[in-house]
């Protein structure tokens, strides 16, 4: 599966909406295979922060476990919001090079 | 208005506002974008005269609380991230900001966000915060008049009882104020930017403040001489 974030929006910064993007993907993510990938695509996206990252990126890998990509990582503010999101769960995310 | 009558409300001459222009000291607006004149926006004069932090500070720190100005108040944290977006397409277009106007934006995001999270109910007169920034002068300064640090971070750690303290463990330690949530880390995102980037911030709650200089991971925290019960962050970029 892949998940584009920039779908959420471009300037992703609160912690309320980070909140509900989960809650309303949610659904979606009931199809996923046992094996399969998840992709999770920052291409687009303009500001992101911790905040959002943690409702979102957090349940996801607690979900999926090891099968969380990250892919197109290079903004500035998602690269340091991964970084600090990885120190404080004290997991590695998988990326894409 | 254009450019003479601008001179004449700044007090200078209108060769020194074509090269403060020419600087992006003070950015004159041109007519249809491409136009040759300059003019100017009577609020951007206005702001440019003012100094956004000393307004945001008074009204921290007023005994009497009131409310802000329209162009400055977010009562909410609907409007204060419409215009969080605003100001991202305002960096963005800015020179030299092309590559850092995500940091600007994730950091005031998280700043003014956190206000938000931290003080939803329990704001203690003037709901929302204070949001103002001047793109000449290279800064953004927010405010709150909500709990401040120590007594959001008091309902998860009860030990704590001075504001000093509150501040270094609100940029040094995850721990979150929204317990029994097992998160918190805004101002550690911060910190961590402005070690990685040419920002540079002041922060002032309770009778402490805090400042950290663009590329350098140490904070400087003392007392500030001032007491209020809210949160005070000044941004230059």
């Amino acid at each position: 599966m892949k998940i584009d974030i920039k779908k959420f929006g471009t300037t992703l910064t609160s912690r309320q909406l980070g909140k509900e993007a989960f809650a309303a993907f949610r659904p979606s993510l009931e199809g996923v295979g046992e094996n399969e990938i998840v992709e999770v695509d920052f291409e687009g996206v303009n500001t992101f922060s911790p905040s959002w990252g943690a409702e979102f990126l957090t349940p996801l890998v607690n979900m999926f476990q090891g099968r969380v990509l990250l892919k197109n990582t290079e903004n500035p503010s998602v690269k340091i919001s991964l970084e600090l999101l990885e120190s404080i769960i004290g997991k590695k995310f998988s990326s894409a090079r | 208005m254009d450019i003479r009558e601008a001179a004449v409300l700044i007090g200078v001459s209108v060769d020194t506002l074509r090269r403060w222009d020419k600087k992006g000291k003070l950015l004159a607006i041109r007519a249809g974008g491409k136009g040759t004149h300059r003019f100017y926006r009577k609020s951007d004069l206005e702001l440019f005269l003012m100094d956004p932090f000393s307004l945001a500070r008074s009204w921290a720190l007023s005994p009497n609380p009131y409310t802000p100005e329209n162009e400055f108040y977010c009562p909410d944290s609907s409007i204060f991230l419409g215009r969080l977006s605003k100001l991202e397409t305002i960096l963005q277009k800015t020179k030299d900001l092309e590559t850092d106007f995500s940091l600007i934006t994730s950091v005031v995001g998280e700043i003014g966000n956190n206000s938000f999270d931290h003080n939803l109910g329990n704001w203690l007169d003037i709901n929302g915060i204070f949001f103002a920034y001047d793109i000449n002068k290279r800064m953004v300064v927010l405010a709150d008049r909500g709990l401040g640090i120590l007594q959001t971070l008091k309902r998860v750690r009860a030990g704590l009882n001075d504001d000093k303290t509150a501040l270094k463990v609100a940029f040094t330690e995850v721990i979150t104020g929204r317990a029994p949530e097992d998160r918190g880390n805004g101002l550690k995102y911060v910190r961590k930017v402005i070690e990685k980037s040419s920002m540079s911030l002041f922060f002032g709650t309770g009778d402490a403040q805090l400042e950290q200089k663009s590329h350098s991971y140490e904070l400087h925290i003392k007392k500030s001489g001032n007491n209020f019960h809210g949160c005070l962050a000044l941004i230059r970029f």
